[in-house]
């Protein structure tokens, strides 16, 4: 595993008029690695993954993929040969029929895989003379992931992938992530479905209004961020767990219940000194994390 | 590939616009030569001016129509993402979409003349190819000028459907100001041939309008710059 990072971005910022999308950004983004990045509607992961394609012109700040500046249209025409996208909407050219579609695509790539190809044509079920406008909502969604799947690129983005996918598809889906990061590819990726990302990423970014608020990786995550169950024979001292790491304390007659992003042993500790008649500290999964991050910015 | 792909965006159009030419040029000639003795030699050229005026329409249409899609539309249909991810710059997507646009222009101009050549020829009303070959220079010259602002309104506006129609707006606008206001300049009677036609032979008088037709194409030109210059500027 190399530590030179694929994305890079430094005070990475984009307004469209009064609003800013995105704010400052600072994202860094490791070889070799799947990486989630995660927010609301509208926290700016989509504009964020399309200046770093060369779509949108940042306001202000810079960043490189794979070493190539995005801003400058050459560098970023270079990058985008090493590099598989597949946008939030899942484009594709109605016009076009499924086979027409591959062979278009396969063209511009020298990284293309006619082998796998053609393997994922047949295990999605894809009609090779059906137009792209008859598809249904997944077969669209497939064929868009076949595009980026046949091709051994350096770098993944991917925009919301498993949206209009069955249980099936999605399972296929993330069977393909994986083995793609197993076969050396560096996969960025967004997504609303927390339970996924859980299972395949290996490190998590977190974006609100703009804004990175985390950037760890998971285990890193599961580690540090503690939830503790404390029971006191009188009325909960909430005052007195005030401490660092501690993102949310709620209180309720004797019982108490904190969320810690570090420092869970300091929290125990004072919650035994203070006589806690119960201590209970269990850790968060990914789905609180982000509702907490979120919520508390 | 992309010059496949904007053929396959743009072949339903171009074979409608080449099958409605070339009927039309057939069908007009063939029938309108029947009545026509050889004497008539006026009437006939006469008729072929004619002819030019009704190609010129279809023909200005046609390449109005062509002119249309391109990445902006793409962003209106939501499949731009794909073609902007491509390795390939924003110029050259711009560039091959022209020039299938300028080939297919080209066609729809040669073929329904050489259809009206062909007929003419075998009711045995030959016309001279000089002639024919007047009215094609005329019509690709000038008329390049209404393809490339259709590129560029089409590089501009945004909407499936808005930009065709601000494309068709502008050159009606167009034909208006020029006729009221700026009648020598009238790109409209350049690519007729009104401008070059004898009144009494109804042939197209030489030589050839050089000026006008470079004053036109160096207007394409420009505007299929700044088509060039508006698309890399875009945000999408």
């Amino acid at each position: 595993m190399t530590d030179a990072p694929v994305i890079l971005t430094h005070g990475l910022t984009k307004s469209f008029g009064d609003a800013q999308a995105v704010r400052g950004l600072n994202l860094s983004v490791g070889a070799n690695r799947i990486t989630a990045f995660l927010g609301q509607n509208g926290a700016g992961k989509s504009t964020t993954i399309k200046m770093l394609l060369g779509m949108v012109r940042p306001s202000c700040g810079e960043g490189t993929v794979l070493g190539k500046r995005i801003t400058d249209a050459e560098e970023n025409r270079e990058m985008r040969r090493k590099v598989a996208y597949v946008a939030e909407d899942k484009p594709l050219y109605s016009y076009m029929t499924v086979e027409q579609t591959v062979r278009f695509a396969s063209s511009f790539y020298p990284d293309w895989r006619e082998a796998v190809a053609g393997r994922l044509l047949n295990e999605y079920k894809l009609p090779s003379q059906r137009k792209v406008k008859k598809l249904s909502k997944g077969m669209r969604t497939k064929l868009a992931l076949l595009l980026a799947f046949a091709r051994r690129p350096e770098l993944l983005i991917l925009d919301e992938p498993s949206e209009g996918l069955d249980p099936v598809g999605i399972e296929h889906l993330l069977q393909m992530l994986v083995a793609q990061a197993a076969d050396g590819v560096t996969i960025f990726f967004s997504s609303h479905q927390i339970a996924e990302v859980e299972r395949v990423a290996d490190h998590i970014c977190i974006l609100d209004s703009g804004r990175l608020l985390l950037n760890a990786s998971l285990d890193q995550l599961r580690q540090s961020y503690r939830r503790i169950d404390l029971v006191f024979a009188s009325a909960a001292p909430d005052n007195e767990f005030r401490i660092a790491g501690v993102e949310k304390i709620q209180a309720k007659g004797h019982q108490m219940v904190l969320f810690a992003k570090s420092n869970a042993e300091a929290v125990v500790e004072r919650a035994r000194d203070l006589n806690a008649v119960s201590v209970e500290v269990a850790p968060v999964g990914l789905r609180e994390i982000f509702l907490e991050t979120v919520k508390e910015n | 590939m992309l010059w496949y792909k904007a053929w396959l965006e743009t072949r339903a159009r171009f074979l409608t616009s080449l099958a409605t030419l070339t009927i039309f040029c057939a069908v007009f000639v063939g029938h309108a030569q029947g009545m026509i003795h050889p004497e008539w030699k006026a009437d006939f050229n006469r008729l072929l001016f004619v002819s030019q005026q009704f190609i010129v329409i279809i023909w200005i249409l046609a390449v109005v129509l062509l002119g249309m899609g391109g990445i902006v539309r793409e962003k209106a249909i939501g499949s731009s993402s794909l073609t902007l991810s491509l390795p390939v710059s924003r110029a050259r997507l711009v560039g091959i979409r022209v020039g299938v646009g300028l080939l297919e222009a080209l066609t729809l101009a040669v073929v329904p003349w050489t259809t009206i050549f062909l007929v003419s020829s075998l009711a045995r009303m030959p016309i001279l190819i000089t002639q024919v070959g007047f009215y094609i220079l005329l019509l690709v010259g000038g008329g390049s000028t209404y393809f490339a602002m259709a590129v560029l309104v089409s590089s501009l506006v945004e909407g499936e459907y808005t930009s065709p129609a601000v494309a068709f707006g502008a050159v009606l606008l167009s034909a208006i100001i020029f006729d009221a206001w700026l009648r020598p300049y009238n790109l409209w009677r350049l690519v007729t041939g009104d401008f070059y036609i004898d009144r009494h032979t109804y042939l197209l008088s030489w030589p050839f309008p050089w000026r006008g037709t470079l004053a036109s194409v160096s207007a394409t030109a420009l505007m299929l710059f700044a088509s060039v210059k508006a698309i890399q500027r875009r945000e999408f």
